[in-house]
């Protein structure tokens, strides 16, 4: 594992084609959607955030737009942005609910989502509507799966 | 300062490269094709269709711009929401003097206080810092479906950053590149010739170096290194990128200085109009003839190249559509 990561930051130093990193963490217990964002439910509330894939692609996120607590959330709608190298793209929530609790260090420290994809990079907290809304999403193992098709059609 | 026309920059890959940043996305037959019309060129496959609005030589009131792209995104989102096919957009057009900033941008990059800016100043949702906008520099906004193309960030700006480039090769013979971790197209001295002189990125004053043997190896101003001749930001919503790219062709750059450009300081910004007079008189310092047709005829063949590079470098045909605007 670890020579494997050598080998792929050697190979894009000396900007050679890389087979990608098929071992981008994936925290098992968490569900995932497939547009790379996590939920955690500990049987309360939604933890949400992105995944170490999603970050990995994203490169160093410089800026979080956040939503602001209380705000309704929708599953499958944007609920904020992450900007990295000049594009700021959504973050679309995996459930539906309300917002209860934003990260607010991630406007200082954008850099935390890169760090800490699964535990300081956590984005909002979320008051779920339906908990059935999770059976719809994928674990970690259909996750994985999924980031391997996505980045080999590359 | 070299200007030739070299293609170093355009590596040539099979389809399923991986997507590693400054590769971008080509057909092999791509390169051979580059002189000929877009609509004719010679490919192997198929181009998909790219709705074209071209109004290379109006200039737009950057709201108006800004809502319209957000009703053509809305739009697409629409279309993919109902599994139907929506193909791609692509605006291109000048502004009025207008400032812009991103979704992150620091109000410390302006060198004024937003309610005295002498022009309007705009948050967007875009990303990157702030810049100017204003005429004689063409924007291009392609609102691009990223799954018709890849779903990758990096690949897509790097693409952007394709285009301009190789317009500034194969029309003007410029060579521009890309300087790591700084997102645009800078126009500047090759990276060996700076290194093995051991220059710095800019400084005042004319400079002229002379090998042991005397040989002369560069002469003229420094303030053509490391210029950024175009600068993007964009913004993704469910795969589908909006806004775009900004070249500046014959604009008039004192703006610039009212700001911090995208936050990079310590680096000029130039336009082709700029790095094309520095060539023909070396020695003129300061602005060049304000001859407007001159300046039209410029505008007029970068916004054609950028077309034709568009097309080649996102293998998309054109399609024009009449637009009375808004």
């Amino acid at each position: 594992m670890a020579s494997r990561l050598w080998a792929s930051k050697a190979a894009s130093y000396l900007r050679l084609s890389v087979f990608h990193r098929g071992f981008s963490s994936v925290v098992k217990d968490l569900k995932y959607a497939d547009s790379h964002e996590w939920v955690k439910f500990d049987g309360k509330s939604a933890v949400v955030g992105i995944t170490d894939h999603a970050q990995d692609h994203l490169g160093d996120v410089v800026y979080v737009e956040l939503p602001e607590a209380g705000t309704t959330v929708t599953q499958g709608s944007s609920f904020g942005a992450v900007e990295s190298v000049k594009a700021t793209s959504d973050i679309n929530s995996p459930v539906s609910g309300k917002v209860v609790e934003v990260n607010e260090k991630l406007s200082s420290s954008p850099g935390l989502i890169n760090a800490s994809p699964y535990e300081n990079g956590w984005i909002i907290k979320v008051e779920m509507n339906d908990t059935g809304e999770l059976n719809s999403l994928m674990d970690s193992e259909q996750y994985t799966k999924f980031c391997e098709e996505e980045d080999a059609k590359h | 300062m070299i200007l030739s026309a070299t293609h170093s920059f355009c590596s040539i890959l099979t389809p399923n490269h991986s997507t590693r940043p400054y590769t971008p996305h080509l057909n092999v037959v791509s390169k051979l094709s580059q002189a000929s019309q877009f609509s004719t060129s010679v490919t192997y496959k198929e181009k998909r269709l790219c709705e074209c609005f071209d109004l290379y030589n109006e200039l737009v009131p950057y709201g108006e711009a800004w809502s319209w792209q957000k009703s053509i995104v809305k739009e697409k989102k629409a279309l993919i929401q109902r599994n139907q096919s929506c193909s791609d957009t692509l605006i291109i057009l000048q502004h009025h003097p207008v400032y812009t900033l991103g979704t992150g941008s620091s109000e410390e990059y302006l060198n004024f206080e937003i309610i005295d800016a002498p022009y309007d100043v705009y948050r967007t949702e875009r990303g990157g810092e702030v810049t100017y906008h204003g005429p004689g520099q063409l924007l291009m906004y392609p609102i691009i479906n990223l799954r018709n193309h890849k779903m990758d960030l990096h690949w897509y700006l790097r693409a952007l950053e394709e285009v301009v480039i190789r317009v500034l090769s194969s029309t003007f013979s410029i060579k521009a590149s890309r300087l790591e971790g700084l997102t645009g197209v800078w126009v500047g001295l090759n990276k060996f010739v700076r290194d093995f002189f051991q220059l710095p990125g800019t400084f005042e004053g004319k400079v002229s170096y002379k090998d042991v043997t005397g040989t002369l190896w560069l002469q003229g101003q420094p303030s053509l290194w490391d210029q950024k001749l175009a600068a993007i930001g964009i913004r993704v919503s469910q795969w589908i990128a909006y806004h775009g790219l900004a070249l500046n062709v014959t604009t008039d750059l004192s703006p610039f200085q009212l700001i911090v450009p995208c936050g990079i300081r310590n680096r000029k910004v130039g336009s082709i109009k700029g790095i094309l007079g520095e060539f023909s008189s070396p020695n003129r310092y300061g602005p060049s003839d304000n001859n407007s047709t001159d300046d039209f005829q410029l505008i007029d063949i970068t916004h054609k190249a950028l077309v034709r590079e568009f097309s080649e470098v996102f293998q998309l045909e054109l399609a024009l559509n009449p637009i009375s605007i808004l």
